[in-house]
């Protein structure tokens, strides 16, 4: 029973550690980049983020079946859409 | 052999990791507040920027160190496997391949109990005879669920907010759970199965059996929940029990 609890264990913490670690990374990336710029728009830093999230969730699959996940993954892609579509109406209309 | 505690220790382990990543998550979300209320008072767009995306940061760990864990599949497939082999071999042993599967609550002790008289209340833990059949009983540690009142009518909402709570939110080795009560029988619709656990589903002792006999033993205030049928159905399992009082 321990074996199979440590084995459980080193798995888990290896696929949510390195989620973690290359969301935070491209993220980190993503928002010093965008300052050093001198980008002043929040969607923009925010946008760029669920890209990260995304890119992170896609290449390391972590657990994907529970309800929080896929309730935060339904409210990233709501907000990119929103961002998008703010986005596309301003250039439509200017 | 028994079920639960190997799912519970594994929860147990997990603890660690996940408080961290918790711990961490609310660092960052605190961070990020006192760096979007710094960029505010010196009107620093891109601060509030960078702040904003810190603050997503924080929510995904956080809400990560609260979703259940791939890790809880991958343990409770290992003991479901020790699980299935154990008990196929020792029910092959005493014949009781097409028996009765019920669970008993017998004073504070829960157990899982195959025999071909249907709900025997005169068992112990192990191989037994009981009116003139062999059994196995198997103990199954209490689940960590809130008991509804006392009412003796157990709706089926209660029921399936149980289940749902229990395969969906917490071990997710299923997408949704869905009860209905018919003439006295509780028919438990459980669909998008674990890949990894469907196999077992073909066994005579499977996860989802095991768990939904045993809440359902935990939160009805009767002392046996019996498996009347169990159908495999396109992307899930459908599984009748039916609910009763016994006595000895």
């Amino acid at each position: 029973m321990e074996y199979y609890s440590s084995l459980g264990l080193r798995r888990l913490q290896s696929r949510v550690a390195l989620f973690t670690l290359l969301y935070s990374f491209m993220n980190a990336l993503s928002a010093t980049t965008l300052y050093l710029l001198g980008e002043v728009r929040v969607d923009v830093y925010v946008s760029l983020n669920i890209l990260a999230y995304y890119i992170s969730y896609a290449t390391l699959r972590p657990p994907t079946s529970s309800i929080r996940v896929r309730v935060l993954n339904g409210a990233l892609i709501a907000l990119f859409i929103v961002i998008a579509g703010y986005r596309v109406y301003e250039v439509l209309t200017h | 052999m028994d079920f639960i505690i190997g799912y519970s220790s594994q929860r147990l382990g997990d603890c660690n990791m996940i408080s961290r990543l918790l711990i961490l998550g609310l660092n960052i979300i605190i961070l990020a507040t006192l760096l979007g209320a710094y960029g505010l008072i010196v009107g620093d767009n891109g601060l509030i920027g960078v702040s904003a995306s810190m603050g997503l940061v924080g929510g995904v760990l956080v809400i990560y160190s609260s979703a259940p864990v791939e890790a809880s599949t991958s343990s409770l497939m290992s003991y479901t496997g020790t699980l299935v082999n154990a008990v196929t071999s020792t029910l092959e042993d005493l014949d009781l391949l097409d028996s009765n599967i019920c669970s008993i609550r017998k004073r504070d002790m829960y157990l899982l109990v195959f025999s071909k008289v249907p709900c025997p209340l005169r068992v112990d833990p192990g191989i037994g005879f009981t009116g003139g059949s062999p059994y196995l009983a198997i103990p199954i540690e209490p689940l960590p669920i809130e008991t509804p009142g006392s009412s003796s009518e157990l709706s089926d909402k209660a029921i399936e907010d149980q289940l749902r709570s229990i395969l969906v939110d917490e071990l997710s080795i299923c997408k949704s759970v869905r009860v209905e009560s018919e003439s006295g029988l509780y028919r438990v619709q459980i669909s998008g199965l674990n890949e990894q656990l469907r196999e077992y589903v073909e066994y005579p002792v499977d996860p989802y059996t095991i768990i939904t006999l045993s809440t359902i033993t935990q939160i009805t205030p009767m002392n046996c929940t019996r498996l009347i049928n169990r159908v495999n159905i396109p992307d899930g399992i459908l599984l009748v029990t039916r609910v009763e009082e016994v006595t000895e």
